[in-house]
């Protein structure tokens, strides 16, 4: 078994201990999966179409939210508690550890997602009163290009996180994270009430996500074991 | 450092010993020069890694996790063979059977500590770093760890750099020392050799009859080599730079004083380590 599944299987079952932050993530899922579905429904017009809109653009903004939070707890929560020093003695190249934290983050928060897209998709065939479906490439999207788009951010995200001090981080994570929701939002408005979710539009998300990792794996270079320890809260 | 020794690393508060230690693991670069372990540079040597057992201040333990499956995770990144056999092992080593599937969380600072070193252990590494293992432990979980490094010295032959402020802790354990001040080796030696010989040697002399004591007192007042003459009833005790000891008895008997007994006062590490420390800040290296 490679090191990076070793370290991935140890943030998932740590995250799965972690009862706060399992306890807000499903209430974020419920509430978003739940209680917004009527509102955001009422103002789509066509029920199918609204529902692949909500599809793209509902489940990837909830699927990076989740792996925002789960990654201030398996990125930072180690330079808080310093036992990162630790795992820095160990062979574990900072490659791999940010390559299974990056795993560790992303399957839970996946799960999560698509919890949610389950939640969404029953509770606006209930509201509208017959079966809503998703469409083909909004399946795509969900199953494939958002967890791409998970990995994308929370490795972005844990990059930075282990790059900077804790301070630092505070602010530009949740520039970083927000900064990408708007993203997704001003892109869905600017594309007007006709926009329709297409293999392109999927592709382009995919690439997206695709680019962030690559990039954020090329900047994992510059990280030093002395960086992250330099960056350690006193 | 030779294999199977205990070097005992020793310094005040900031003065230097974790930020050695850190270079030394290539946690941080070293201002100038270099620093290898096992003839590698560990920032730059995954494999040696492997090699190096550490157990820093903080003991490297996730709370959420239990005993047991915090071993387990150290043991797979250590690519350690039939892990949960090792892990059974260490845990009975250091006492823990049966907290196996306690959370860590839930650990005395003690049994942390001892759940730590077995952590450290569990590759069974040639070379092991302590930074002030017993901090924080009460007297009897101090002696467990002062016991478990002694073991693991004798018994396989493990190098281990002790880095504590515990004089009490590095005389019993160490067989040899640096002292630290300002970032700077003040004194580098075996315990035994600072202890004893090649420096001021505590000596003392028991008169048969405490009348003879001032006589006595003039006697060595007036002979070379001698610092630090103070008395105390019939007992004189005494610091000896150059005479030996047999010399002192001889002269005072010579001038018909009457000594009961001669002993040896070997200094405890605890007096050099203050000298040295004096020295240094009095500017003298």
């Amino acid at each position: 078994m490679s090191r990076i599944t070793v370290v991935a299987e140890k943030e998932v079952r740590q995250l799965v201990k972690s009862r706060n932050v399992m306890l807000s993530a499903l209430i974020f899922v419920v509430v978003f999966g739940i209680f917004t579905i009527p509102a955001a429904l009422g103002g789509m017009g066509e029920a199918g179409n609204a529902m692949d809109t909500l599809g793209f653009y509902l489940v990837l903004t909830l699927g990076i939210f989740m792996g925002y939070l789960f990654t201030a707890q398996v990125f930072l929560r180690e330079k808080q508690s310093g036992v990162i020093e630790t795992l820095l003695c160990t062979p574990l190249s900072l490659r791999e550890l940010w390559s299974g934290k990056v795993a560790g983050v992303t399957i839970p928060a996946t799960l999560l997602t698509y919890f949610s897209a389950v939640l969404i998709t029953g509770t606006a065939s209930i509201f509208t009163g017959e079966t809503l479906l998703p469409s083909v490439p909004v399946l795509f999207h969900i199953i494939i290009v958002v967890p791409a788009f998970i990995a994308a951010t929370s490795g972005l995200i844990g990059f930075t996180q282990f790059m900077l001090g804790m301070r630092e981080n505070q602010i530009l994570n949740f520039g970083i994270i927000f900064g990408i929701i708007f993203l997704i939002t001003f892109v869905r408005e600017l594309a007007g009430p006709g926009f329709s979710v297409t293999w392109g539009v999927v592709a382009a998300t995919g690439g997206l996500a695709l680019l962030i990792i690559m990039v954020t794996a090329w900047l994992t270079r510059f990280l030093s074991r002395e960086r992250i320890m330099v960056t350690l809260p006193e | 450092m030779e294999k199977g020794e205990i070097f005992g690393y020793l310094g005040p508060n900031g003065a230097g010993k974790t930020t050695t230690l850190r270079v030394l693991l290539g946690l941080l670069s070293p201002t100038s020069g270099s620093a290898t372990v096992l003839d590698a540079d560990l920032a730059k040597d995954d494999a040696t890694r492997s090699r190096v057992g550490v157990l820093m201040e903080n003991n490297g333990l996730y709370d959420q996790l239990t005993a047991r499956e915090n071993l387990v995770y150290y043991a797979r990144l250590y690519e350690v063979g039939r892990p949960a056999d090792r892990v059974t092992e260490l845990l009975e080593f250091v006492g823990l059977t049966g907290r196996e599937k306690d959370l860590v969380g839930n650990f005395s600072t003690g049994m942390k500590r001892k759940l730590g070193i077995a952590r450290a252990l569990l590759h069974r590494p040639e070379i092991l770093f302590l930074d002030e293992p017993t901090s924080g432990l009460d007297p009897e979980a101090q002696h467990m760890v002062r016991e478990l490094i002694l073991r693991l010295s004798q018994a396989e032959s493990m190098t281990v750099f002790l880095n504590s402020h515990n004089l009490d802790e590095v005389q019993r354990t160490c067989s040899r020392v640096a002292i630290l001040h300002q970032g700077r080796i003040r004194a580098l030696d075996s315990v035994r050799h600072l202890t004893s010989a090649g420096r001021k040697t505590g000596f003392s002399v028991t008169l048969a009859d405490p009348g003879q004591a001032g006589k006595a007192m003039d006697i060595l007042s007036s002979m070379e080599g001698i610092d630090e003459v103070a008395r105390n009833e019939n007992v004189l005790g005494m610091m000896l730079v150059t005479v030996p000891p047999h010399e002192i008895v001889a002269g005072l008997v010579r001038n018909g004083i009457r000594v009961e007994e001669a002993r040896i006062q070997k200094r405890s590490l605890e007096e050099i380590y203050l000298d040295v420390m004096r020295q240094a800040e009095g500017g003298v290296a």
